[in-house]
């Protein structure tokens, strides 16, 4: 199964990694178990908003850079506007980074 | 958020459950709580889990508020990271002030003088750049009672730049010296002139004492005055060395030099001060336009024993040049920092452009927005470019 280590900078990927950093450092884990660790990630956080995430968000901004390398998009927006469900959040400038999907389903 | 959070402590609880095999083969299941207990600790610490945990709710009771307030106070401060950068102008100010006291006085009144000096200000920038890179790190706070030092060094170099010109014609008077009065002098003035090169340093000073910044140059005179002894000492070995050399004392330091400065020639002292004054301002031009190759090259030109003290001049003149560099690169990580602080990760379907216009489609992204963890399934995006 083909997976992304993208999420892995996301918060709860980036407390994952401290957290394994911490313990490979202090000789509780191995480094190859961590790997493990992180890999297993990558595929319950995917499955997860596969199946348990159905919210749906718009994205308005000025596109400040756009960048198309190795199949993965980056945008930064300024003024960028995004709305959900709940209430519009204002964001002065955002980093979207994003993969193929279609390379997830291969 | 309760989704999120929801779903992130299934993500946990899923990961923790499928690696158990692993690590009751090998680290053991105690390490696999460690691993649980810490993650789930720090997760709470970001705010992005609220709900109590099963056990490691009960440790810690009060989840979302609190730790959401910590993460806000820091972003706050980040988000203004970017403002601050006009601040960092505002800081290093009140920082250099303190600086000087605290080491010793006497560079005191040398950093403010030099200050006011077009070249001097050369310095301060760096500094204050320094201050509000460090300021903002912490870091540098070392740095602080390092920068008299700093300051100090960097004065040098200039003083450096500055004497290969001087000495270039400091040598050429030296000719039309031995000219004039003993022939065997000649070694020994070209030793002189080598040493002048450095005098050339408070020389330079009372050049721009002629300019008008006479206070400030007192500042860094105070430094000088010790070179000036040890010329001083040359002068008396040769005599017409000796007289520029009291010239240039008074030029210099009105204090002493008063009385030389009736002393030396006249003829020689205007002759110096003139082209001195003509090479300063040509540093100063130098220094602020970064265009040290057009100088250099002048300088190098008339005198060849000089050329050394260029070559080291423009090893001092590159560090001031990369330091401006350097600041920027900074601000341009900033800025990337900045960046990192809203991020969205997802996985696109379709990205389309027509003219400046861009859409796009994504799905299971993890969206960081004002301090906040949103997920989502599906997202679209327009943009204008």
């Amino acid at each position: 199964m083909a997976t992304f280590e993208l999420y892995r900078r996301s918060t709860i990927g980036m407390c994952l990694t401290e957290t394994l950093d911490e313990m490979v450092q202090n000789g509780t884990l191995s480094p190859e178990l961590a790997i493990q660790v992180l890999v297993q990630f990558d595929k319950s956080m995917t499955e997860a908003l596969e199946t348990q995430v159905k919210s749906k968000v718009s994205i308005k901004g000025h596109l400040h850079t756009y960048r198309f390398c190795d199949n993965v998009w980056t945008f930064i927006l300024q003024d960028a506007v995004f709305k959900n469900e709940d209430n519009p959040e204002n964001v002065g400038r955002v980093k979207i980074v994003a993969c193929d999907s279609k390379l997830l389903s291969q | 958020m309760a989704t999120t959070s929801a779903v992130y402590i299934s993500v946990i609880e899923d990961v923790i459950n499928k690696v158990k095999e692993e690590f009751v083969n090998g680290a053991g299941e105690d390490v696999l709580k460690e691993l649980q207990g810490t993650w789930e600790a720090k997760m709470m610490q970001a705010g992005v889990v609220n709900a109590p945990i099963e056990r490691s709710a009960a440790a810690k009771p009060t989840p979302g508020v609190t730790p959401v307030h910590d993460l806000n106070v820091p972003y706050e401060g980040t988000e203004e990271y970017e403002t601050p950068t006009a601040d960092l102008l505002f800081p290093p100010t009140p920082l250099q002030t303190p600086m000087p006291q605290t080491p010793i006085p006497t560079p005191i009144p040398q950093t403010p003088i030099q200050t006011p000096g077009t070249a001097e200000n050369y310095n301060i920038p760096t500094g204050a750049s320094d201050d509000s890179g460090g300021g903002n790190a912490g870091g540098n706070t070392e740095l602080k009672p390092g920068r008299p030092s700093p300051y100090m060094q960097p004065p040098s170099p200039w003083m450096t730049q500055r004497p290969p010109l001087d000495v270039n014609i400091a040598y050429v008077e030296g000719r039309d010296e031995v000219d004039r009065g003993t022939s065997h002098q000649p070694p020994t003035q070209d030793f002189f002139t080598m040493s002048a090169g450095k005098r050339k340093r408070e020389e330079i000073p009372p050049q721009y004492q002629a300019g008008e910044f006479i206070p400030q140059q007192d500042g860094a005179g105070d430094a000088i005055p010790e070179l000036f002894e040890i010329e001083i000492c040359g002068g008396s070995t040769s005599i017409g060395g000796g007289g520029r050399a009291y010239g240039k004392m008074s030029a210099c330091a009105p204090k002493i030099p008063q009385l030389d400065g009736p002393i030396p020639d006249p003829y020689e002292e205007l002759s110096t001060p003139n082209i001195y004054n003509y090479q300063g301002v040509f540093n100063e031009d130098y220094n602020i336009a970064n265009t040290p190759a057009p100088n250099d090259v002048p300088v190098s030109t008339p005198a060849p024993v000089v050329q050394n003290d260029v070559g080291d001049d423009d090893e001092d003149d590159e560090p001031p040049l990369n330091e401006n560099d350097d600041d920027d690169l900074d601000d341009v990580d900033q800025g990337e920092e900045l960046n990192t602080q809203h991020l969205v990760l997802a996985q696109f379907d379709k990205v389309t452009r027509t003219k400046s216009r861009w859409k796009c489609t994504l799905k299971d992204g993890i969206m960081h927005i004002n301090n906040k963890d949103v997920l989502f399934n599906k997202a679209t995006g327009e943009f204008d470019f």
